[in-house]
Parts: structure tokens; sequence; C-alpha cells
């Protein structure tokens, strides 16, 4: 009796699982489709848009909000979200950057950065997961104090990298074999890093669990604090690395760097199908919004229109393409 | 039920108070403002306490639409971009028509069409709020330049226009009696209309809404119109007290919004909140910026300082909350 208990309700996860994958296959295919027919027209419209040399070079701008996008999409599964991730990515340029003028080597400043992400982290997820404060205010509140800080400690000015190292400029500006770059490689490193982590791992199961009904989650065992406070650390983590890659594109700490960063990101995340009720979505669809937004501002700006006109259109965008995926799911 | 008779058995009169929030912020303010002027007695100068009225009043306009939208359950991360917009739009009707009064027209009827299509997206496409005016918030940063790409001065020097933010009324600010007009319309709209209950009872639980005949679609998509219009109106005073409408105005003006009317109380989940709570929380806000530039603190602690305290007041209500339903 207990075994076909437990055979049945394996057969009827399993099931509901399948289900699932399919839905996302679809809405992922739906995505994938958009960016064929976006890469297409681009190509079509402008001679110089479809290069190795301009696709390599979209891929490297992408892989910044991508790593982010990765980090809030996994916490925004889990059932919360981070908007401090703009602030952080900014943030961290600063050890980084000081600690290499103090004569200490890229990867101390890394080490540097990185645990000042880790803190941040820490910090969000103890007042959002163990606290319960809601975390919309826990991280426009971080938002505020880092941004504050930044400024605090660098005057509102640019620290420059006055030790100027070539390791410190190749991770963000460096290509791999003269083609692919190597913030793109990261972010794909990260990528499937966390699909395997989200898809295959408990771990990754129980996000999904979490975000999607944290009581039955917790009835059924899982420490839902824990597993949150820890989406919060991936998130800042993630944000770090985005953060020290944009130090490397800029040279130095820049204060306003990372500004709005969050909104871009966040807007990708919910492009690629992520629900802000958590629960729902995949990170190949994250990868996907990500790319959208990217071809398409820079297909835009080959096509020599005004810069604003990008981010209108990718407003308009992000409100059709969510306003569809709402419809979508009403019907079913 | 135990609400009712907690108080009358043994509750001490200290938790009780404790667990009145706007009282507890009013006591954070008087104790603000006590420690400010020890440090630095020109607090209490009738120009500085002007000067802290007047930019209040900015933020209150707004923050009483946003803690209608805030108790809906919705939110609303345009409204600095529509501020800026609403701003250069008036300036440039003014500047064309030569009439005040049109220019004041143009900006808030443009933040109340701003509004209407948030309001649109978030009842028809039900595109979550958040979202939906992030992306709008884009289009509004990105258009506004494609309209202008400067600042549109006040071209005929008309001085009905500059009047609208630095004009008094008597002793006080035009602006302040604006912001106090809207506050005490949206006031009694909130506490003493059944649309005001109705949001209450939307924002609290939607589908009970729905259930009981309520239209809660209609009813958001007018608190989305009436934060807009209030947007307009706010903007109309900022392009007035630059004496120009410019479009990089505004920027971030949201989360200081959004900030005031969550330290007021006001629930991020719906169905909670005052505007009475709002006003203490964009004064306390305001207090403590201009408590930084008076003591001679750096100005950047202008951004950590309301960090802090939306967070710490956030955890108190949590506390309170927690405490109440025990």
């Amino acid at each position: 009796m207990p075994q076909s208990a437990s055979v049945s309700t394996f057969r009827d996860t399993n099931s509901a699982r399948d289900l699932l994958v399919s839905l996302f296959r679809r809405n992922e295919t739906v995505l994938l489709l958009c960016l064929v027919v976006l890469i297409a027209y681009f190509s079509f419209a402008s001679g110089s848009f479809f290069t190795v040399r301009n696709i390599t070079n979209v891929l490297g701008q992408a892989s910044l909000a991508m790593i982010a996008g990765i980090g809030v999409g996994v916490l925004i599964i889990a059932g919360e979200i981070d908007v401090s991730i703009g602030s952080l990515a900014g943030a961290v340029a600063i050890p980084l950057v000081v600690i290499m003028n103090h004569g200490g080597s890229l990867e101390l400043g890394i080490a540097g950065a990185l645990a000042l992400a880790l803190l941040v982290g820490a910090i969000n997820g103890y007042l959002a997961a163990y606290l319960g404060i809601n975390s919309l205010i826990v991280t426009l509140g971080s938002m505020f104090v880092i941004r504050g800080g930044i400024y605090l400690y660098t005057g509102q000015k640019a620290i420059p990298d006055k030790q100027g190292l070539e390791s410190f400029y190749q991770i963000g500006n460096g290509r791999l074999f003269g083609t692919v770059p190597y913030p793109a490689l990261v972010a794909l490193a990260l990528l499937i890093g966390f699909m395997y982590l989200m898809r295959h791992r408990p771990f990754g199961r129980k996000i999904y669990a979490v975000g999607g009904n944290p009581e039955v989650a917790r009835l059924a065992g899982f420490n839902v604090k824990r597993i949150k406070f820890l989406c919060f650390i991936i998130s800042a983590l993630l944000a770090g690395i985005a953060g020290i890659l944009l130090s490397s594109r800029l040279g130095s700490a820049v204060h306003v760097a990372g500004l709005g960063f969050e909104f871009q990101v966040v807007a990708a995340v919910v492009l690629g199908g992520v629900s802000l009720a958590g629960g729902v979505g995949s990170l190949f669809g994250v990868a996907l919004g990500v790319l959208i937004l990217s071809f398409l501002s820079n297909g835009l700006g080959m096509l020599n229109l005004a810069t604003e006109w990008q981010l209108v259109t990718t407003g308009a965008i992000i409100i059709a393409a969510v306003g569809f995926d709402e419809m979508k799911r009403r019907r079913q | 039920m135990s609400e009712i008779t907690q108080p009358v058995t043994s509750t001490p009169p200290v938790r009780r108070l404790a667990e009145n929030s706007p009282i507890v912020l009013f006591g954070l303010l008087v104790i603000l403002c006590i420690a400010i002027s020890i440090g630095s007695p020109q607090f209490y100068s009738v120009e500085n306490i002007i000067a802290i009225l007047r930019q209040c009043s900015l933020v209150l306009i707004i923050g009483a639409g946003m803690t209608m939208l805030l108790i809906a359950a919705e939110v609303d991360l345009s409204v600095g971009a529509s501020l800026a917009f609403a701003g250069v739009v008036a300036m440039d009707v003014t500047n064309q028509t030569s009439n005040v009064w049109l220019g004041v027209g143009a900006g808030i009827l443009f933040g109340g069409f701003v509004g209407l299509v948030n309001g649109l997206i978030v009842t028809r496409l039900k595109v979550n709020s958040l979202i939906a005016t992030i992306a709008t918030m884009m289009i509004l940063q990105g258009s506004v330049f494609l309209y202008s790409r400067q600042a549109i001065q006040n071209h005929n020097q008309l001085p009905a226009f500059t009047a609208l933010s630095t004009g008094y009324l008597g002793p006080v600010p035009v602006p302040v009696v604006i912001a106090a007009i809207v506050f005490a319309g949206t006031f009694v709209v909130l506490r003493h209309t059944v649309f005001g209950r109705y949001i209450y009872a939307v924002g609290a639980n939607r589908q009970a809404a729905r259930l009981s005949g309520l239209k809660p679609e209609r009813l958001t998509l007018l608190v989305f119109v009436i934060t807009g219009l209030l947007t307009g109106l706010s903007g109309l005073i900022l392009a007035s007290l630059m004496n120009a409408g410019q479009p990089t105005a505004g920027r971030g003006f949201e989360l200081t919004v959004i900030a005031a009317v969550i330290l007021g109380g006001t629930s991020l989940s719906g169905g909670r909140g005052t505007l009475l709570g709002t006003l203490l929380g964009v004064v306390t806000l305001q207090v403590i910026n201009n408590g930084i530039i008076i003591l001679g603190w750096d100005q950047e602690l202008q951004m950590v300082v309301p960090g802090v305290v939306i967070v710490l007041a956030a955890y108190l209500d949590l506390v309170r909350r927690r405490a109440g339903a025990r």
C-alpha cells in the first residue's frame, strides 16, 4: 500500500513535470522564434549587422545582463526580488580597483569584490528571508544605501585604475581566439551551470517548490528560509561578477556604473517568461530574454535610430510580450 | 474579536501606543526635530521650515496617489519619468500659447494620460504593474528626449508660471497650498467615501471584492489615472520651480515617493495604509534630508539614511503586526 502510494505520487509529479516542461518549451520556442526573426530582420535591414564582429560584440554586451539575470531569475523563481543589483554591480568595482591601486593582484581584487557582494547578499537575505521583510523594500533600501555609500566613498568621482594590469583589461575586453569575448564565455558557463542546478539538482527543484508555494514547501520539510537566503547570496554574487566585468570594460570604478541596471535585468528576466509570482520560469528563457533585448538595442542602433528609440521600443516590447504571455496563460 | 477585547483587558498603554504606527512615526519625527535643532538652531527659522514644506509638497502630491495605488495592491514606477515629461509639455504649451492655464491643463492632462495608459496595460493586458510601469518608465524616458533634447526654457518669462512654485498665498507658499488641498481631498476620498473603502477592499482581497460585486479593474484603472493626474500636477510645479521643462528631472523620484509611502506604514501587499502615515513619512524623510544639509554632513548621506530608515520602518511594522496577530 505505501509502495503503491509512493509510486503513484512519483508518477503524478513526473507527469506534472512533463506537462510543465512542455509548457516551458512552448514559451521558449516562441522566444527563440522572436530572436531568430529579429536577427533575420536586422540582417536584411543593415549590412553590418550579421557580421562576426558585431554578433560577438552584442554577445559581449549581453553577457553582463545575462550573468546578473541568472541570479535575479533564480531569486524571482524563489518568489523574491532583488533591485539592489545595479548599485551592487557599481559598488564591487571599488574594492576591486582600490585593492589593485594599492599594489594588490587582480585575484585579490576580485576576492575583495566578491566578498562585498557576499556581504550584501547575506544582509539582504537575512533581512528578507529570516526576518521576513518584503524583499522589494529590503533591496530598495539597500539600493539606496549602497549607491549612497559609493557616492560617499568616491565623492561622486570615478576612481581610475592606476596600476593598469593587462589581466584586468583582458577579463572584460579580451577575446578567446580573437573572436569570443571572455564575458560571454563566463556568462555561458554560468548559464549552463545554473540551468543544470535548477533542472537536475534537488536544490534547484526546491527553489521552484519554495517559489511556487512556500507553505507546501515548508510542510514538505524544506528549509524555506535557508533556500531563500541562499538565492539572495546567488543573486548578489552574480551581480558582483557582472560588476567586475563592467569595471574592466570601463577601466575604473565609476560612481554611476550600474544605474538603472536593475530595471533592465528584471525586465529581461520577466520577458524570458519568469513570473513575478514565483515558481514559474526557466533560465534558458531568461537567457533568451536578455539576448532579445540586446540584439534589439544593437539592431536599432545599426539602423541609425536615435538611442532614445531603443528605450521606447524596449518598453513597448516588454509590455507586448508580457501581455501576450498573460493572455496565453489565461486561455489555458 | 481579539482586537476589540485586547485594549480593554491588560495591554499596557505603552504597547498600545507602540502598536499605532502613525504615533510611533510622529514620535520619531519629534525626536529628529529636537536633535537637529540642538545641533543647529537655524533649523527652526521660518525660511528653513518653508523650504522643508516646499520640498515636501512635491513628494506629497504624488505620494497621495501612490498611497491609493499601494492600498489597491498596485505600484507605479513611471511617476519620475512622467513628472519630467509633464513639466516639459506644460512649459512647451505655455510657450506656444503664452497662456499659463493652457500649459497647466496640458501638464496635468499629460500625467493623467500616462496614468490611463498604465492602468489599461495593467487591467486589460493583465501585466504586473511593477513590470508594466518599468516599461512605461523606459518609454517615457526615451520619448521625452525625442520630444525635446534640451530643457525648454520659459521663453516668454511669464511671471504667472513661476508663481506656481515661488508664489505665496498669504504666508504660505503656493505648492504647499496645492499639496494641502490634494491631501485633504484624497484623505476624504479614502476615509469617507464608498470609493475609498472599495480601494481598500480591492487591495486586501481582489477575489472577494469581485465576488461582492465590485469591479476591481475599473477601480484600479481609476486609481492609476488619479496618480497620473497628480504626477502631472507635481511635474508642473517642478517645472515652475526650475523655470524650465527639464527632460532629465525626476530621475529616481519614484523611489523617493515609494520610500515615503512605505515609511508611512502602507503595505506593499495591498489593503493597508493611511494618508496620514504618508504625510508623516514624507515630512520625516524631508526633515532627515534637511537635517543632513544644515548640520553640514555629507550630502551623500541623503541616500544612505532613508535607505536604512525604510528597512527599519518595514521591520518595525512587521514586528508590530506579528505582535497583533498573536
